[in-house]
């Protein structure tokens, strides 16, 4: 045979081998799977463990559920167990695993190097060995005063400890900073009620709330409890939908779900409270407390106020009235952003409304009061800073709290560590403060501690470790024992718990006399560990109206900076970042911003005559000046905000705290005076008026929203509660008709599956929170892209939050409220989460050329990532755009890798991707019920985004069973598809926003 | 640098020695040219390999316009691809002589235009590694394609007509073929044989015998008769990729023949905008005259008001329509963000090509070279605008976007251009550039001889 010789026939094999190996490059390597040799115990290989523990992203103290697959924290979830959040949480925290898994978190002991920036590290055994002979110094010369220790307000074991061990050591030098913290509220209600307490907000039993601008749905005191309780009274139930009235001069993301915005001048909430008190009063709604009340609020007539508030006075009176002629009210303070140098007298005036309205002990009530230690005023941290200049600071230590970034620079904390002798952080992130630090004893995160926690009266929360420490960490409370006995003599023998977990169990024999005296401790503990904690009812407690509220004297409302500046300086904490603590969060970073939709960055919100009057667009760069300061930021032209404010998100500003903080924004606490509330002494953030000037630069601010506005295209629809009465009403009748019949998207499925797999989002309670969005990142391993990449477009969201301005046109006499361009009589906003939509008719499947989507049996529209070669056609074609293409192989720095959730496919560059209604949670409840030789009940399966929506606006399940709930708000009057009309056959049904407008009351 | 005598001097002998001529060794700046294509592609080849290794990212499409200038070049060089078979198929059975000194270049144009289209639904492909999926090819998992995808139908319409264009085009070149056989026998020296052997091969043994001239003839004309449904076929299909789906701006009954106008309309452009260097180049100003410029212009103005047409109707249909989603995208496609590329659009492709009115620009060479470059470039930004301003501004306004290439994406088209070119310039060297056969008919016919300005045609 003279053909190929069997050489050359290996030669071309090798090279056809070869070339194909080449062509194979773009792909990962497949990784190896190892089982276990030596299997831990209550390790299950693809079973999860979920532990109970304590959310501690911001001092609210939710209870979370720890989901831990193979030793690894993977998602975290609401507790539905505990008495707060009932099962739900905010999107800070669903972030909280970034923070164990942080990729810049401090791996182990460092101490700065002599004389410069650098960090270099340490042993443990040398920093505390550093760390008690410098205190033992003190003590032996009697100096331990000098010993300052700052921490955060939880109430917890730890905070005892803190307590404990200072007093041994002989300083009476512990400082608490909350930087969010509501101490004129406290002042206010110790003056009026002479309870010093924060209390109880039934927003759930509120008819009509009337807020000066709390932001109780995004960070103020408990947001994820009040968003639930709001979306209780607020949202559309049974015929019934309750009224909020925001009274702020921004709308908020809180303000954006109001029926009403009444835009009120700067620091006037207080005059506005008085004024409705008058009336309240003046017309006799205020029934037997108007006496008390009359000598008070006598000189605040709505005329009067008219000028400073600028609410006319026909408004204040049909507010007062509707306030007063409400089944159930209730009136909010201002919130954090809000504080001004009125600030205690401004929430002694709303305190007075809900008195004069008959709300104090209603939906007012002290007994199961929130539970925060007091937070250092202006005065204790002057003094400190005085200290601390004079050299009298001989060491600091600082927990839990980042005051570098939280105070205002010009209190001169900063620049006054340079004088502390010793700085020591025991924060596990280089944060602001840490960065100065002469020690860094990183602490575990709270996803890895022991530990415990006390939100409100009569609950107490148990953290327990989810995962080993991550890295060489140490317990600050073991630390403290460990010093303790280093230290020696009366302290060495006060700290002898072997560890942490036995400090708890002992901190906790008091808990367990007051709930479970007569089980054993053992079996309370465990009871109480895997519970998350125990809970009771606590009682109102009937307060009545102090004297000393007689003496509060109400000032007219002034703001500092020179004349010429006329805009008032809003400086809100972030909803996403909070007081900055979720700035090292990619999740939260990337998550846009729920009111703006801008992502990564920091801006000034400006109204559009400002934004006129200066000649500037959204991104030109505007200067901001004032006394105290001046910075440069790029403008964000918002309709929600007064013409003689500008308002500056918190949260940015990070020289340090890892790669996603660093160098981002402007910190507008800059801008601010070292002013505060003259009563409660609490930082004053509302005190300043600035100046504007156009720089004439320009830069980028990414905003993932495109147009903000729906064009009358009925993608976000509004209708009056009229309207919505109605509609359910004939719906209601028609179900009771035909109460077997079943919506369309039912036939979008095989005929002999028993699902259809359908959901439901009701507008009328979504908030636009977007806990949504991160609980997907969370579930679905979506990959965090960049600024850079997001401002190409390129975010990976599966589920977005779309937010429309909707132009509100009351038609009189009507109720009728409509979606339309022209005349509005106000600014509606509306959320709309906006995801894969499931059709049953979808544009998506007949134009992929080989089959990488379609439709599976039970209703899923299924993306096969293997098949998947990338011509986008689908999502060209898809009218909700709800498609994400995966442009580049993204990247999960370790440690972030470890948070992957394992039950989701990976996808591969150059593949699209979509919401896939968490199709692993829907095959784990087939699976189960198949086991057992059943249906999937309802409320089975739960989708991570309906999971953990605060609002529970979202609901998921089989639209094939006729009596789930899915079905049944399928069904309901105000249900609709969005862009129906191109007859894709959504699984997602909305249910239209119903605004509750003036007329109707 | 011809060294052999013409045989003797008559018309038929001009035409061997002119256009058999123009295939001797090329001069310095010919290989120059070529270098500089090479070079060119070599950096789009590198462009593309970067592309497949870091991902579709490096282009600029993004969400929500996930087509950008690939898939605009796809169409473009699908478009090109189309006046060859029309000069060829369609005008040689209306019997139109003066395509005879044409129709050979825009045959070659239309292969080599498709050969570029082809590669730009590979360029876009996310995982190009599996491009393979597209086809339905057998195998174990019983995975066949999806028939009702319109990328799928492109897959046919396409290689169909590939194949046709080639194998009319190669049925054509067989007698030339023989020709230049012939003509290398009279040559000495071990590259004359085995040139002699290629064309040899080529020619299929062409002896020109009356019966294989008898056999010959039918088979052109069956074959001109099958291609001609294709030139209609092809481009619909590519207009449906678009039609099909539900994109407003898209979504339109006009697009198949407005799609198959402006493909033949950016077609001819494309060969005015070759021949004229080509005709100079190759020294055929004898044989592609006035009068064919003159033919092609008119062509070019008689699609070009079809497209403009076209343009008015889908404003028209938008208004009328009532829906105001399909009005908004038609508004904002004129005044949007992308109103340059549409002003450049309806300048180009509807208002420059009216100077074609004008018998005397018609007939003026360097004016009509001018008018088709206009119109290649406005044909251009045709598939720009209605690929791009119709994904930037869909149906949910929260999720619109802008859409700007990249380098990757420019190099890329750029190196079509030069892949183009350098088989085009491959083919003037190597093969007979215009059809001897046709030409000597086209005398022996009376129709008109080379170097005749035929005014009164």
């Amino acid at each position: 045979m003279s053909g190929i010789k069997r050489r050359d026939f290996l030669k071309v094999l090798g090279l056809t081998g070869a070339s194909t190996g080449l062509v194979g490059c773009a792909q990962e390597p497949a990784k190896k799977l190892i089982p276990y040799l030596v299997q831990p115990e209550e390790v299950i290989p693809g079973i999860p463990n979920w532990y109970a523990s304590v959310c501690r992203e911001c001092p609210a103290g939710c209870g979370v559920h720890v989901k831990v697959r193979e030793g690894r924290p993977i998602k975290v979830e609401g507790n539905p167990d505990h008495p707060l959040n009932a099962g739900r949480l905010c999107a800070r925290g669903q972030a909280a695993l970034q923070g164990l898994y942080d990729p810049d978190r401090i791996s182990g002991p460092l101490r700065r190097v002599e004389g410069t920036g650098e960090f270099e590290p340490t042993t443990w055994e040398e920093a505390e060995a550093l760390l008690a002979a410098r205190i033992r110094g003190l003590r032996q010369t009697g100096q331990a005063e000098r010993l300052y220790l700052i921490s955060d307000g939880a109430v917890s074991s730890l905070d005892a400890l803190f307590d404990d061990w200072m007093d041994a050591v002989g300083s009476q030098n512990r400082v608490i900073h909350e930087s969010l913290d509501v101490e004129p509220l406290r002042e206010a209600n110790r003056l009026t009620f002479g309870q010093a307490e924060i209390p109880r907000y039934d927003l759930d039993r509120a008819e009509l709330i009337l807020s000066f601008g709390a932001g109780f749905l995004e960070t103020w005191i408990s947001p994820v409890q009040y968003t639930r309780l709001f979306a209780r009274s607020q949202s559309f139930r049974d015929g019934r939908k309750g009224r909020f009235v925001h009274m702020s001069p921004r709308l908020s993301l809180t303000g954006s779900n109001a029926d009403e915005w009444v835009p009120a001048r700067p620091a006037s909430a207080m005059l506005l409270a008085l004024a409705l008190t008058r009336v309240l009063v003046a017309e006799g709604r205020a029934g037997g407390r108007a006496a008390v009340l009359r000598p008070l609020v006598e000189p605040f007539t709505p005329e009067r106020v008219a000028e400073a508030t600028g609410v006319e006075p026909e408004r204040i009176e049909r507010l007062a009235r509707e306030f007063a002629d409400a089944p159930a009210s209730l009136a909010l303070p201002p919130g954090v952003e809000m504080t001004d140098r009125n600030a205690t007298a401004t929430h002694v005036a709303v305190n007075l409304l809900n008195y004069a309205a008959g709300n104090i002990g209603r939906t007012v009530r002290f007994g199961p009061n929130v539970v925060r230690r007091r937070s250092a005023d202006l005065a204790r941290w002057t003094d400190v800073v005085e200290a601390m200049r004079s050299g009298a600071v001989d060491m600091l230590l600082v927990h839990g709290s980042d005051p570098v970034h939280t105070l205002p620079p010009n209190l001169g904390f900063a620049a006054a560590l340079e004088d502390v002798g010793l700085l020591v952080s025991f924060a596990s992130y280089v944060n602001e403060t840490a960065a100065r630090a002469d020690l860094i004893l990183p602490d575990h995160t709270p996803l890895e501690s022991w530990g415990d926690h006390v939100p409100e009266v009569g609950v107490h929360t148990l953290m327990q470790p989810t995962s080993n420490p991550l890295f060489d960490s140490k317990h600050t409370g073991e630390l403290l024992f460990s010093l303790a006995a280093r230290i020696g003599g009366n302290m060495g023998a006060q700290f002898l718990w072997p560890d942490y977990r036995g400090y708890l169990r002992d901190a906790w024999r008091p808990v367990q006399r007051e709930f479970a005296s007569r089980e054993s401790f053992d079996d309370f503990w465990h009871a109480a560990v895997s519970r998350g904690g125990v809970w009771r009812d606590v009682g109102t407690q009937p307060v009545t109206l102090n004297r000393a509220v007689a003496g509060v004297e109400f000032d007219e409302p002034a703001l500092e900076g020179d004349a010429a500046a006329r805009f008032a300086l809003i400086a809100y904490p972030s909803p996403t970042l909070y007081d900055g603590r979720g700035a090292n969060r990619s999740w939260l970073q990337e998550l846009p911003d729920p009111v703006t939709k801008l992502v990564w960055s920091c801006w000034i919100e400006i109204h559009p005559e400002v934004a006129q009057q200066l000649d500037v667009r959204t991104g030109d760069v505007l200067a901001v000046s004032s006394p105290q300061g001046r910075l440069e930021a790029p403008a964000y032209v918002y309709q929600g905000i007064r013409a003689d404010c500008v308002a500056i998100p918190r949260g940015q500003c990070h020289a340090h705290y890892g790669r996603w903080a660093r160098d981002r924004g402007v910190n507008p606490l800059a801008l601010l005076p070292a002013a505060a509330d003259e009563s409660s002494g609490s930082f004053a953030w509302l005190s300043t008026q600035v100046a504007l000037a156009k720089t004439g630069q320009r830069v980028r601010l990414v905003e993932v929203q495109g147009s903000d506005e729906d064009r009358g295209r009925e993608i976000a629809e509004v209708i009056s509660l009229t309207a919505a009465i109605e509609a359910e009403r004939h719906a209601r009748e028609e179900i009771e008709r035909h109460p077997e019949a079943r919506v369309e998207a039912v036939e979008d499925a095989d005929p002999k599956s028993p699902y259809r797999w359908g959901m439901a989002i009701d507008l009328s309670s979504c908030i636009g929170c977007s806990a949504c969005v991160a609980a997907c990142y969370a579930e679905n391993n979506v990959p965090v892209v960049g600024e850079e990449r997001c401002a190409q477009g390129r975010e990976m969201a599966w589920l977005r939050v779309e937010r429309y301005y909707e132009h509100v046109v009351v038609e009189a006499g009507q109720g009728g409220v409509q979606a339309e361009h022209g005349e509005w009589e106000g600014l509606h906003v509306v959320h709309i989460p906006m995801m894969c939509q499931h059709c049953g008719n979808a544009p998506c499947e007949p134009v992929c050329p080989v089959y990488a989507t379609y439709h599976n049996p039970e209703g899923l529209n299924v993306q096969v990532y293997n098949r998947c070669v990338g011509t986008r056609y689908c999502s060209n074609n898809c009218p909700y755009k709800a498609r994400r293409f995966e442009w580049f192989d993204y990247e999960h720095p370790f440690p972030l890798n470890l948070q992957l959730n394992p039950d989701v496919t990976v996808r591969e560059k150059g593949v699209m991707e979509k919401c896939t209604f968490c199709v692993q949670r829907i095959v784990k409840a087939r699976n189960d019920a198949n086991a057992e030789g059943r249906d999937v009940a309802d409320g089975e399966v739960t989708p991570a985004c309906a999971q953990t929506c605060p609002a529970e606006a979202i609901v998921f399940g089989n639209l094939r069973d006729p009596h789930s709930r899915v079905s049944r708000l399928a069904r309901s009057g105000r249900a609709y598809h969005v862009l129906g009309e191109l007859n894709t056959r959504p699984a997602v049904t909305y249910l239209r926003e119903v605004a509750r407008v003036t007329e109707e009351i | 640098m011809a060294t052999v005598a013409p045989p003797v001097e008559t018309p038929f002998a001009k035409v061997n020695r002119d256009i058999i001529g123009a295939l001797w060794e090329p001069d310095w700046r010919y290989r120059i040219l070529i270098l500089a294509l090479l070079a060119v592609l070599g950096w789009a080849g590198f462009a593309w390999i970067y592309q497949i290794k870091t991902g579709m990212g490096t282009a600029g499409i993004t969400h929500p316009v996930m087509w950008g200038v690939y898939i605009t070049n796809f169409v473009f060089w699908v478009g090109i691809a189309h006046s060859g078979t029309l000069i060829s198929a369609i005008l040689y059975l209306l019997r139109s002589g003066w395509r005879t000194t044409i129709n050979r270049a825009a045959e070659a144009m239309t292969i080599f235009a498709v050969m570029t289209a082809g590669l730009f639904p590979l360029i876009h492909l996310g995982r190009v590694w599996y491009f393979y999926f597209l086809a339905p090819y057998p195998n174990q998992r019983m995975l066949w394609p999806n028939f009702r995808s319109p990328l799928i139908w492109d897959f046919f319409a396409i290689s169909t007509y590939f194949t046709i264009s080639l194998l009319f085009w190669y049925s054509g070149l067989i007698p030339d073929l023989a020709s230049v056989r012939d003509r290398m026998k009279g040559l000495r020296g071990r590259m004359a044989r085995i040139k002699e052997t290629i064309y040899g091969a080529l020619s299929l043994g062409w002896q020109g015998t009356d019966s294989q001239w008898k056999n010959y003839r039918r088979a052109y004309l069956y074959m001109a008769a099958i291609a001609t449904p294709l030139v209609l076929s092809v481009h619909s299909v590519v207009s449906w990729d678009f039609a099909m789906a539900i994109t407003p701006g898209w979504h339109s009954t006009i697009f198949a023949p407005y799609f198959v106008a402006g493909a033949i309309f950016s077609g001819i452009a494309m060969v005015i905008t070759l021949s004229v260097p080509f005709r100079w180049a190759l020294g055929l100003e004898d044989y592609i005259t006035e009068y064919h410029y003159d033919n092609m212009a008119k062509l070019l103005l008689l699609t070009s008001l079809i497209v403009g047409y076209a343009y008015v109707a889908e404003y028209f249909m938008a208004w009328y329509s009532g829906d105001p989603i399909e009005w908004e995208s038609f508004r904002w496609r004129a005044v949007g963000a992308y109103s340059g590329p549409f002003f450049i659009m309806v300048t180009c492709n509807v208002l420059i090509p009216l100077l074609c009115f004008s018998r005397r620009i018609r007939r003026n060479i360097k004016a009509v070279f001018v008018i088709s470059v206009f119109v290649n470039v406005g044909m251009w930004y045709e598939r720009f605008v209605i690929i791009v301003t119709s994904l930037a501004h869909e149906y949910a306004p929260g999720a619109w976007g802008l859409y700007k290439p990249t380098w990757v994406e420019l190099s890329i088209t750029v190196g079509s251009f030069a892949w183009f070119l350098l088989w085009f310039m491959l083919f003037a060297k190597l093969l007979p550039a215009i059809s001897i056969t046709e030409v000597k008919e086209s005398i022996a016919e009376g129709v008109w001889s080379p170097g005749d300005k035929k005014e009164e045609a």
